[in-house]
């Protein structure tokens, strides 16, 4: 693929830690077109923001160890790069949309000064012309009275204006990925909507491919292209939005998507997958997921099942899947 | 599930020390720190048997200020020609019920006051607050040296001093640590159920600041210590008893450096460092233990250099899919089985 | 509000109740503010059903749903539980009348003392009213650890051994051990797996059909809110903008705010793209809410006289109230001069 903007090959990452190894990402494949959106989801503890950092090599090793087969963005190759120029390649080429704004920005110093100085580091301009595209950029991601605002501290904001912040500092260095953790996921629903809308528009307008990682559904319906389905670190099923909706294939994303409520729903009692996630130490053999699940059966329980499916389209990871990959039309 | 589990429980009900001391002994330093003040204790204890002369008898005049030999192992004293070994062995008595009992004083009268300020809140609070601030200011070392000349040198004297300003910072921190527990659910939960402020306190609040508690023993134990050899050597301990800080004062009045008897100054130095180090071993492996961010940190280092590359490998190459002989998805009823399972 | 309900006595009525928080100012001598939480809300919650309690973070319906059981003083109104006034009650009578309502706690991580075992936890309640002997204990404890759906072999692990959904079991059966009538759940599951989610709800509403439990259902989760209440209020910065059914609010959403949040919640239908209605700006600040609807500034239709003239619930159809001008109207002179100006929505904060 030409316009492939990421491409991550068997990345693998675990923690050691006393009494065993975590085994957080276990060999995941992704594959980022130019300007698309592509969604990891998972509950928690399935290594999907552990893959986020991985990617971005923002994970401390020590505490983790990564290898990776091949890591590519856009036409560099960041498998082996060392950390002083992935430095450099994180502030141009790659930015992190984080969920917790209060956190990612500098608590000490304006919003408006924090976007100046990517303009500043990243092209030549006078502070007053920088101070200007702030404020347009302000704009761009809806922060009424932009002006003004560019003057606040942090704390001053609402939760929606500092993750608009936080957008709006991403954007800033025109990236050619942008990685969104659980953009929304600490906000309201009323404003979780609002940021949405910012940030797909904001992506759709730069043409800008992004990665977004989060555990909630919804905003994977209204904001991704193409979604990766994560398991107890494993990627379960792959699909383009629409399909994995409409028609799910894996057992487990099929379970999850039944046991959201929805508000067009009659009265019932709430479908519900059994158990819960197993824990990283203590996997079970087999398919990771053959203890919760409804179709399992011998192979489940001995052998790991492939992601199998045509390599730019469908793919699941099941011995059973609802229905094969193949047979899917769409 | 309940064999192994009841020792745990027994621990972690029939009183919270319990655990504390395995915890510790789990810890390679810990243990190091538990078993030197364990000696400490015991030297302490066994004086009388342990010195071979009594440290206190200044009579003999003929024997001054011998150079250490099989006799007097350390020494005499070059002024009366007391027993150096002795002197060390019964120092210790004094530095640690100073040490350990102001400590312990210090960490009762600070729990009981932050937790207090902290669970009763309002008009206690803002009294408990106030005082602490105040007392915070106050230099401690010359209010001692004024007291003591006011009141008559005596340990009695310097334990209450360093307890009635020594409890604020505990007290502080306690405070800290009962507001956030006073706000968790489960507190919320007890009050629900109809629990008296009394259970809550003793229940919930107090076991969850324990490990506070005896960390901050430990560590003021050994800073207690230290000052307790200072004011001695200052001349302001008590004139009767022999510590570890009089001996030195001794040493450099009796001309320990001019007759070139190092062993008489380094004896007492290292009863205060042995003493000072276990304790603080103790307190800041305790730190390390039940703060998990730390505790994390430090071992995973060292888990690190333990592991071999090749276990790494073997973890890693069991996350590789497996290479599938079978392309068509096996059927239903029965697939076969190869060897290759997950670890 | 309406006296409609089939029971003639309600389990849980309040009356025009209040709590204000005092707050320190911004600067060190500048006078007290008052954080006004809950500001005159009245509602009836019957024997056995389940009444949901709807809003955005800061809306209210924590500290409201805290008041319900007294662990909140209400600065005005009366809260009456099985009729006899809550707050007027001495210390001794209190604690026994709250012991028919308990409460289920949103984050299973904080709820659950990490020093004592499970067997602890669940009987703590029995062990604090002092009025079982040891063996009576341990057959409760263990008749809900199976029926919250735990082993009985977890009785002596700690709660650091369980994953988020079991801690949650744990804390139901904590909460029902002394048989109460008045569950307060606030925000039982959000703190959890999505896939947990439906195990936890669905537990609850089994508890409930067995052990005739009213339960309030305190959540941001306009769908979970639809499938399991009967009854509704929606909350905006302290005050209730609808209530009534929940059939009828979601089947006919009269006021901007509950139409606004029913079209922002995201679904994954994919298939039926909806027209969101986005509200403007952010929830202003419950220490100076504004005068007049407290909506006012992010609603899209606001008129001239939502700024000053505050909005009444009225109602609209049988168990349905609205507070709202657009529906109440003002008087005839206000509607005259207010109705065809539409005034655009300013951000507040």
């Amino acid at each position: 693929m030409a316009d492939t903007v990421l491409e991550v090959r068997n990345l693998k990452v675990a923690f050691p830690c006393p009494g065993g190894v975590i085994r957080a990402v276990e060999g995941i494949d992704l594959d980022i077109h130019r300007g698309e959106c592509a969604a990891l989801v998972g509950e928690s503890g399935c290594g999907k923001s552990v893959s986020a950092l991985a990617i971005m090599k923002l994970l401390n090793t020590p505490p983790a160890v990564c290898r990776v087969d091949k890591l590519w963005l856009d036409d560099l190759d960041l498998t082996h790069l060392p950390d002083r120029q992935m430095e450099r390649i994180r502030g141009k080429h790659m930015a992190m949309i984080f969920q917790d704004a209060m956190t990612a920005l500098n608590p000490v110093m304006t919003v408006g000064k924090q976007i100046d100085e990517i303009y500043l580091r990243h092209s030549r301009l006078s502070r007053r012309e920088a101070r200007q595209r702030t404020i347009e950029a302000l704009e761009l991601v809806e922060v009424p009275e932009a002006r003004s605002r560019a003057n606040s501290y942090p704390h001053q904001l609402s939760g929606g204006m500092r993750q608009r912040v936080l957008i709006a500092l991403a954007f800033a260095c025109v990236p050619k990925l942008i990685i969104a953790d659980e953009p929304t996921t600490a906000l309201d629903v009323t404003i979780q909507a609002q940021v949405l809308d910012v940030l797909k528009n904001m992506q759709r307008v730069h043409r800008v491919s992004a990665l977004l990682i989060t555990h909630d559904l919804s905003v994977v319906a209204n904001m991704a292209d193409t979604v990766y389905v994560m398991y107890a670190g494993k990627i379960v099923e792959r699909a383009a939005m629409q399909e994995i909706f409409l028609e799910p294939l894996h057992p487990y994303t099929h379970g999850l998507l039944a046991s959201v409520p929805r508000i067009s729903d009659e009265r019932q009692p709430f479908v519900q997958i059994p158990d819960a996630v197993p824990h990283p130490m203590r996997k079970p053999t087999g398919c990771y997921f053959h203890p919760r699940c409804p179709r399992s059966n011998d192979p489940c329980r001995q052998r790991m099942p492939r992601l199998e499916g045509p390599d730019d389209g469908r793919a699941v990871r099941c011995w059973h899947p609802l229905r094969q990959p193949h047979e899917v039309r769409s | 599930m309940s064999r192994p589990n009841v020792l745990l429980q027994v621990a972690q009900r029939g009183g919270s020390l319990v655990t504390f001391v395995r915890k510790l002994w789990q810890h390679p330093q810990g243990r190091l720190g538990l078993i030197l003040a364990g000696c400490l204790v015991l030297v302490a204890i066994l004086a009388p048997i342990l010195a071979p002369y009594d440290p206190y008898d200044v009579t003999q005049r003929a024997a001054k200020g011998l150079r250490p030999s099989w006799q007097h192992p350390l020494g005499t004293t070059t002024t009366t020609g007391q027993d150096i070994f002795s002197m060390l062995i019964y120092g210790s008595r004094v530095s640690l019920m100073i040490g350990i009992g102001t400590g312990v004083a210090l960490a009762f009268l600070g729990a009981l006051m932050g937790v207090m300020a902290g669970y009763l809140g309002g008009f206690v609070d803002n009294l408990i607050v106030r005082v602490v601030d105040i007392m915070l200011v106050i230099p401690t070392l010359p209010l001692i040296i004024v007291l003591t000349s006011l009141l008559g040198r005596s340990y009695f004297v310097i334990v209450l001093v360093f307890v009635i300003f020594g409890w604020t910072g505990l007290a502080r921190v306690i405070r800290s640590l009962v507001l956030v527990l006073k706000n968790s659910n489960y507190v919320k939960a007890a009050e629900l159920a109809g629990a008296s402020r009394w259970y809550i306190m003793t229940k919930h609040i107090l076991p969850g600041t324990s490990h506070l508690i005896i960390m901050n023993t430990a560590l003021t134990s050994a800073g207690i210590m230290v000052a307790e050899a200072g004011l001695s050597f200052l001349g302001l301990g008590d004139p009767t008893a022999i510590s570890w800080g009089k001996m030195l004062a001794e040493a450099q009045g009796g001309g320990a450096l001019l007759f070139g008897a190092w062993w008489w100054i380094i004896a007492p130095g290292i009863g205060i460092f042995l003493s000072v180090f276990s304790f603080m071993r103790i307190g800041i492996v305790m730190e390390e233990v039940f703060n998990p961010r730390m505790k994390a940190s430090s071992s995973i280092y060292k888990l690190f250099k333990h592991l071999n590359n090749t276990y790494l490998d073997e973890v890693f190459r069991s996350m590789e899919e497996e290479e599938s002989v079978v392309r068509e998805p096996p059927d239903r009823s029965d697939a076969p089985t190869p060897e290759g399972c997950h670890g | 509000m309406t006296r409609n309900s089939p029971d003639p006595q309600p389990l849980l009525e309040m009356e025009n109740v209040s709590v204000d928080f005092p707050v320190k100012g911004p600067y060190p001598f500048s006078k007290k503010c008052w954080i006004q939480a809950v500001t005159d809300v009245s509602l009836e919650v019957s024997e056995g059903e389940t009444f949901g309690i709807v809003g955005e973070s800061g809306c209210g319906k924590t500290t409201l749903a805290n008041a319900m059981i007294g662990m909140v003083r209400p600065t005005a109104g009366t809260v009456r539980f099985q009729g006899v006034d809550l707050y007027a009650l001495n210390p001794k009578a209190f604690k026994e009348a709250r012991r028919e309502m308990q409460m289920i706690f949103q984050d299973p991580f904080s709820s659950l003392n990490p020093r004592f075992s499970v067997y602890e936890i669940i009987r703590e309640p029995l062990y604090i009213r002092g009025q079982a002997s040891e063996t009576v204990m341990k057959g409760k404890v263990l008749e809900l650890l199976k029926l919250v759906g735990l082993d009985e072999e977890d009785m002596y692990r700690y709660p650091s051994d369980f994953s988020g959904g079991q801690r949650q079991r744990i804390g139901i059966a904590r909460s029902i051990i002394l048989n109460p009538r008045f569950l307060v759940c606030d925000e039982p599951v959000s703190a959890l797996d999505v896939s947990v989610h439906a195990q936890i709800l669905n537990l609850l509403m089994d508890i409930q059909k067995s052990r005739h439990l009213t339960y309030v259902f305190v959540s941001h989760n306009l769908a979970v809110v639809k499938n399991i209440c009967q009854n509704m209020v929606v909350m905006y910065l302290g005050m209730i903008m609808e209530s009534g059914s929940s059939d009828a609010i979601f089947a006919n959403p009269l006021h901007p705010y509950t139409k606004a949040l029913l079209s922002a919640v995201l679904d994954i239908d994919v298939t039926k793209p909806r027209d969101r209605i986005l509200l403007k700006g952010d929830t202003p600040s419950p220490i100076d809410p504004p005068a007049g609807c407290r909506f006012w500034q992010r609603c899209p239709s606001a008129m001239k006289g939502c700024r000053t003239v505050p909005a009444k619930l009225v109602e609209v159809e049988p168990d349905h109230q609205v507070a709202c001008h657009l529906i109440s109207g003002f008087s005839a002179q206000q509607v005259a001069d207010s109705l065809h100006e539409p005034v655009s929505p300013k951000s507040g904060g």
